[in-house]
């Protein structure tokens, strides 16, 4: 039976074979490209800075800072001011944050059955739009992370007006995600403590204990994360047994015959991306928990990715402190782009998970680009002997809709996996 | 009830950046209150685009976002076949951003004859003439949410917007980018000596910026409410226009140190003699820092 699964930035064709009414296999297919990594080739190097936010419309600032990180690895000694690097880091969060609330509200509450709550997902990641323009102009789609750093300078007034845009979204999440402060999230340590306070995000949870869904969505419990900074940690996390020591040289991507999705793999597995694969590897006490009971069920991949906003709000404000605003925000690298002749790479943690950008620069032109996105490693095809994470994850269910739920917990987005 | 306009937001060749870009229009709820959309790509719809596809569903207006090719499909379906079969019930067209109006990025994504719906950038296509008069185009990569969401209410109101030679509504297109930009005076007085990271200096004369021959509303009504590209530092990379995106977009293109591309109808002999006499000035306000201790 073939669904056409919609609204996950564009679509996704499911082809599921059943077995004793269970689904045995599933198929999945992504029916175009646009060829993005040829668009690049030839061009200015610095032009990619422009073209790769266009990958996507939802995460699109993720491409932008991979970009600039896989152009900025090709260069010897270049200078980066920590003011620079925080601010990126700062933008970067406030998309995963905007990202989240849409999921949540728009994708996830009517799959529960809930009619789909649309303001409730514009008013937090207006918000964080703001943040993120507050810095680069506007959002989305803005080329404000340069080689040497920002091209912006921020005042006193400007991390007062930012500081209300987080105080604003936390307390969005206090009154309508989980109705307590948030100190009261950020330390809870109990995945069940969660289910006796009222709020979207309980309501959602105390549905999939009810409904039996605690099972569902488990897949091989491998996850992998590669882009650090100061609050994400790389690593890999197998039966939450966790190892830090990995490197990009071991990730593959290979053609897949029937999608023009590629498939990617690190050492020849499969490995969950995303919020649920970050909080493993960074041990958040409140997901560990949430997977010591329920594994890595739909359970722990909805609290993981809801619970990142608030971590990532509370980060973003510990960070804003370590802001010096009398450094530099860009510094020019002593070397012009059109003498350097070099190959990078950059690995950042987008919404959906682990981003990695590859790039060959020739003379300052682009000789070869490559992009890895994060839906390609949840749904990459696998075979019947060895399936993909997302695939692994459906197989079992009795039902079409149920199995949509499980996919769309991956928080699948088409059009990167189509670039 | 009162009725509500019904509209089909189909996507083509896209990014879905305008899909979020609307997402960012302030007053939704007053918006989901007057309109309705048959199908969004993320907002839930009473149809599917199966249903859309395959059946014909009363619509009001159709918005089309991304570049156009008969090669590339929706749901199984050409989208210029569903372009056709929708675009003879509605009463308007919106082209979204500019992949729908001019090609765009995805212009380039190796589709067959890929286009906006009726420009192949500057160029008129022959195709869909008898369209031309229901068309109106919302350039920008991506659309501003309040150009798109007025853009509709006047069709709702039935306002007659003035459209420049690309459909535009001047309302929003008869501006240049480089209007309300901050950074102006260091423009208006020749201060050519910008650099990255500072509130001061105009990327006009060494950073790409294309805001004075770039039509938009950006710096007037400002993105997310609070800032614009060019306001913040970076150099406007002409977006809404037909040959968006240009090449070398962070370098200021130069013929014997005059910029190829000079200010929305300004000739080139004029503008060397109001540099030169802009030069002599050497205001002191803008040699400095903004915030000078």
């Amino acid at each position: 039976m073939i669904k056409l699964i919609e609204k996950i930035e564009g679509e996704a064709k499911l082809n599921f074979n059943f077995k004793d009414n269970k689904i045995d296999f599933v198929d999945i297919e992504f029916m175009s490209t646009r060829n993005i990594e040829n668009i690049l080739r030839g061009k200015n190097a610095f032009d990619a800075l422009v073209i790769n936010p266009r990958v996507c419309g939802i995460c699109g600032h993720a491409h932008l800072i991979a970009t600039v990180q896989a152009l900025e690895s090709c260069y010897d000694n270049l200078k980066l001011s920590n003011k620079a690097k925080i601010i990126r880091e700062l933008t970067l969060n406030f998309e995963l944050i905007q990202n989240h609330f849409k999921w949540f509200y728009l994708t996830m509450l009517p799959l529960f059955g809930h009619k789909q709550q649309v303001l409730k997902a514009t008013y937090p990641s207006q918000l964080m739009g703001k943040a993120i323009a507050l810095f680069g102009g506007q959002y989305p789609h803005t080329s404000y992370a340069v080689v040497g750093g920002v091209v912006c300078e921020i005042t006193e007034i400007d991390i007062i007006k930012l500081q209300h845009y987080i105080a604003q979204t936390l307390k969005f999440v206090e009154d309508n995600l989980l109705k307590t402060m948030s100190e009261n999230f950020l330390t809870c340590e109990d995945a069940d403590a969660l289910l006796d306070y009222e709020g979207d995000l309980p309501d959602i949870l105390r549905q999939i204990k009810k409904e039996g869904f605690l099972e569902h969505g488990k897949s091989y419990d491998r996850f992998i994360s590669f882009g650090h900074n100061s609050y994400f940690k790389k690593g890999k996390s197998l039966n939450a047994k966790v190892t830090h020591n990995i490197s990009v040289s071991h990730v593959k991507e290979s053609e897949m015959p029937s999608s023009f999705a590629k498939n990617v793999s690190f050492k020849d597995k499969y490995y969950e991306v995303g919020p649920l694969a970050r909080a493993m590897v960074n041990k958040t006490p409140l997901v560990a928990d949430a997977h010591k009971k329920y594994g890595d069920s739909i359970f722990s991949r909805i609290l993981a990715r809801v619970c990142e906003i608030s971590q990532l709000l509370q980060h973003s404000k510990e960070l804003i402190k370590d802001l010096d605003l009398s450094e530099e925000s860009y510094i020019e690298p002593s070397i012009d782009i059109s003498k350097l002749t070099a190959s990078g790479y950059s690995a950042v943690e987008a919404a959906r998970g682990t981003l990695i950008h590859k790039v060959e620069i020739e003379n300052g032109m682009i000789k070869n680009y490559e992009i890895i996105t994060p839906t390609q490693w949840n749904l990459s095809g696998g075979t019947k002997d060895k399936h993909g994470v997302s695939q692994k994850a459906m197989i079992g269910l009795s039902d079409v809709k149920t199995a949509e739920l499980v996919f769309k917990s991956f928080d699948v987005c088409s059009v990167c996996t189509t670039h | 009830m009162k009725k509500k306009m019904r509209v089909l937001w189909l996507s083509a060749i896209a990014c879905n950046g305008n899909t979020h870009s609307f997402l960012n229009y302030p007053y939704m709820e007053q918006f989901l209150d007057d309109f309705e959309f048959i199908y969004h790509p993320v907002i839930d719809s009473e149809y599917s685009l199966e249903d859309i596809v395959s059946k014909e569903i009363t619509c009001d207006i159709l918005l089309i976002e991304g570049a156009i090719s008969k090669e590339f499909k929706r749901a199984d379906v050409s989208v210029v076949d569903i372009i056709e079969k929708y675009s003879k019930i509605v009463q308007k067209i919106v082209t979204v951003g500019t992949c729908a109006t001019f090609g765009g990025i995805f212009r380039e994504s190796g589709y067959e004859e890929t286009s906006g719906l009726h420009f192949d950038q500057e160029e008129p296509l022959k195709t869909h003439q008898d369209l031309l008069d229901k068309t109106i185009s919302v350039s920008g990569c991506p659309v501003h949410p309040e150009v798109l969401v007025n853009t509709l209410y006047a069709i709702k109101k039935s306002v007659a917007l003035k459209l420049d030679n690309f459909l535009r509504p001047k309302e929003f297109y008869a501006y240049t980018v480089h209007n309300g930009c901050t950074r102006n005076e260091y423009f208006e007085y020749k201060v050519d000596n910008h650099r990255f990271g500072e509130l001061e200096g105009c990327m006009f004369y060494d950073h790409g910026c294309q805001a004075p021959f770039t039509h938009g509303s950006c710096n007037k009504i400002l993105w997310n409410e609070v800032n614009s590209k060019t306001r913040a530092g970076l150099p406007c990379m002409g977006c809404t226009e037909p040959a968006f995106p240009r090449q070398n977009l962070f370098s200021t293109k130069k013929n014997m140190a005059i910029p190829e591309n000079l200010p929305v109808g300004v000739g080139k002999r004029v503008y060397l003699t109001l540099a030169g006499i802009s030069k002599a000035f050497k205001i002191d306000r803008l040699e400095k820092k903004l915030f000078d201790d």
